[in-house]
């Protein structure tokens, strides 16, 4: 009776504590009604963590659960090819339902600028609800622009409409 | 919205101030015995002389003085904020040589600075109404006896009216599931601590807000797709007694409030809260332990639930040691209380100020987690 995975919905796998907290923020601006839609799991412990776990726990439930979409909540700690090699590791068959989004260094940074990391996620939620980027076009968070789009084509739907 | 709860010389808590101000959800945590459950005894306190206690004895007793200590009062203070005006209400208990029963030593209740009334033992003096119709009075009452519940108010207006209908208002829950069997023949907006009148309180929210069902449903609809309705039928000359029915492609069944799971009926209950929050809130909800009773995936989507629906009014505080419960809160809005033995008092710090490096549930497993 929770989450029904065979319905569309997000998880969302956090990095660390102040990703979850983002993480934790956002979820509280979905509206109530497709609040469920969303999960936030616990903390892998690392970038690298995120996508070890993300192999191992959830390729093989995505390929079961057709209606699944992920977010994987990395810190890009200034590394530009951290979403390439995060990308590398996500099969072809589920690249369109995987998301890879984070700050560019980390959100700590983000935090000293725009506040508690709730509080981002909520605007970070806000932008996604209003088609803005007042939030996701910060110079911390801009560069994931790209996986923003495709996100906002397919989350969108299920978390705001 | 609460800004400020002092509490001091009560059980594990002296001069105890909770941070909460600000916060439309708040999470407290930390070891058993740390003070969480206390906090909410204290409200408790406060929502008793609201819905009308007000003998002392029914209230507090000599054992609840912090480690037997009578040679201070006992004290509760709380802020509230309704509608831009701040409330402040204080009661101070004492208990003299030779007494059984702690008396009253000093009660007030103020609205922006401006005493409503004050007292100082037996006597009580009443300030004069804003609006210069009412003379100033003093009287004395037992000494034994809270002013608050006694005193009349003027109107649906009067500040004393707006903050005692507020506190009685308020909801302390720890739920019993086992308890709770759907019947009913009063109606309350004002449910016990163990939710066992659960029927009373659907009826009298129904009964003051019929609208209040659409928000019940919406609610279960999410936690329960088939869920048909929920029927209070009349089963006797005054009670009735909740059934639920379900329904989907394959038929329907109608199962007693009764029979339904321990999970259930905290569904039911959530759904109760956060109707009541928009029908007859904005209110303060503690809830101890929330995430009692419930199935692991259900403990996020539950506590989110309610953190969404205090967000727009109203303030929701829960006790956890469920690592799902915690993981619903940040730093910001998790307060940490913590108690070095029996012997002394509680301390509380926002997470925010604690120095918690990496997994907060693994700091916490590992008993990291210390003001």
């Amino acid at each position: 009776m929770s989450t029904n995975s065979f319905l569309p919905h997000v998880l969302v796998l956090p990095e660390d504590d102040a990703n979850r907290q983002l993480a934790i923020g956002f979820r509280l601006e979905i509206p109530f009604a497709l609040s469920r839609k969303i999960q936030v799991l616990p903390i892998a412990g690392g970038w690298l963590r995120v996508l070890d776990c993300f192999e191992k726990d959830h390729v093989g439930a995505m390929a079961r659960f057709p209606n699944r979409t992920m977010v994987l909540l990395i810190d890009f700690d200034g590394q530009r090819d951290r979403l390439d090699r995060a990308k590398a590791v996500i099969p072809d068959n589920l690249k369109d339902r995987v998301f890879v989004l984070g700050a560019w260094t980390d959100p700590e940074a983000l935090k000293a600028i725009l506040g508690s990391y709730e509080k981002i996620g909520q605007a970070l939620a806000e932008d996604c609800r209003e088609e803005t980027a007042t939030t996701w076009g910060h110079e911390l968070l801009r560069h994931n622009a790209g996986e923003m789009e495709r996100l906002r084509q397919q989350v969108r739907p299920i978390l705001f409409q | 919205m609460i800004r400020r709860l002092y509490v001091h010389n009560f059980r594990c808590l002296e001069n105890f101030e909770l941070p909460v101000s600000g916060q439309p959800s708040v999470l407290l945590i930390g070891k058993n015995g740390s003070g969480k459950t206390t906090v909410g005894l204290a409200l408790e306190i406060l929502q008793k002389i609201a819905r009308g206690t007000n003998r002392v004895g029914d209230l507090v007793k000599p054992k609840d003085l912090s480690r037997g200590r009578m040679d201070v009062p006992m004290r509760f203070e709380v802020d509230v904020e309704l509608k831009a005006k701040v409330y402040e209400y204080v009661i101070a208990f004492e208990l003299p040589e030779g007494f059984k029963e702690l008396r009253i030593l000093e009660e007030k209740l103020a609205v922006n600075g401006k005493p409503v009334y004050t007292r100082n033992g037996a006597q009580v003096h009443l300030a004069k109404a804003a609006q210069g119709q009412e003379k100033e009075a003093s009287f004395r009452i037992d000494w034994h006896m809270v002013a608050l519940p006694i005193v009349q108010e003027q109107s649906t207006t009067d500040p004393l009216f707006i903050f005692k209908h507020w506190l009685a208002r308020m909801l302390i829950l720890r739920p019993i599931p086992s308890l709770i069997v759907g019947d009913s023949n009063l109606d309350t907006l004002e449910p016990n601590l163990q939710v066992t009148d659960f029927g009373a309180w659907f009826s009298g929210l129904l009964a003051y807000s019929p609208s209040a069902y659409s928000k019940i449903d919406d609610y279960l609809k999410q936690v329960m797709p088939d869920l048909k309705d929920i029927r209070n039928p009349v089963i006797g000359t005054d009670s009735r007694s909740l059934v639920v029915q379900f329904s989907n492609d394959q038929g329907s069944i109608t199962v007693p409030f009764a029979d339904l799971s321990d999970g259930e009926k905290c569904f039911m209950i959530c759904a109760l809260v956060l109707a009541a929050n928009v029908h007859n809130g904005p209110l303060l909800c503690f809830w101890d332990e929330p995430d009692n009773y419930l199935a692991l995936p259900e403990v996020g989507h539950f506590v989110v639930a309610l953190r969404q629906a205090f967000q727009s009014g109203g303030q929701f505080i829960a006790t956890s040691h469920n690592p799902e419960a915690i993981r619903c809160f940040s730093d910001e809005n998790t307060l940490v209380l913590y108690r070095k033995s029996h012997l002394e008092p509680t301390i509380v710090r926002p997470l925010n100020e604690l120095q918690v490096s990496g997994d907060l549930i693994g700091a916490l497993i590992r008993g990291d987690v210390e003001p």
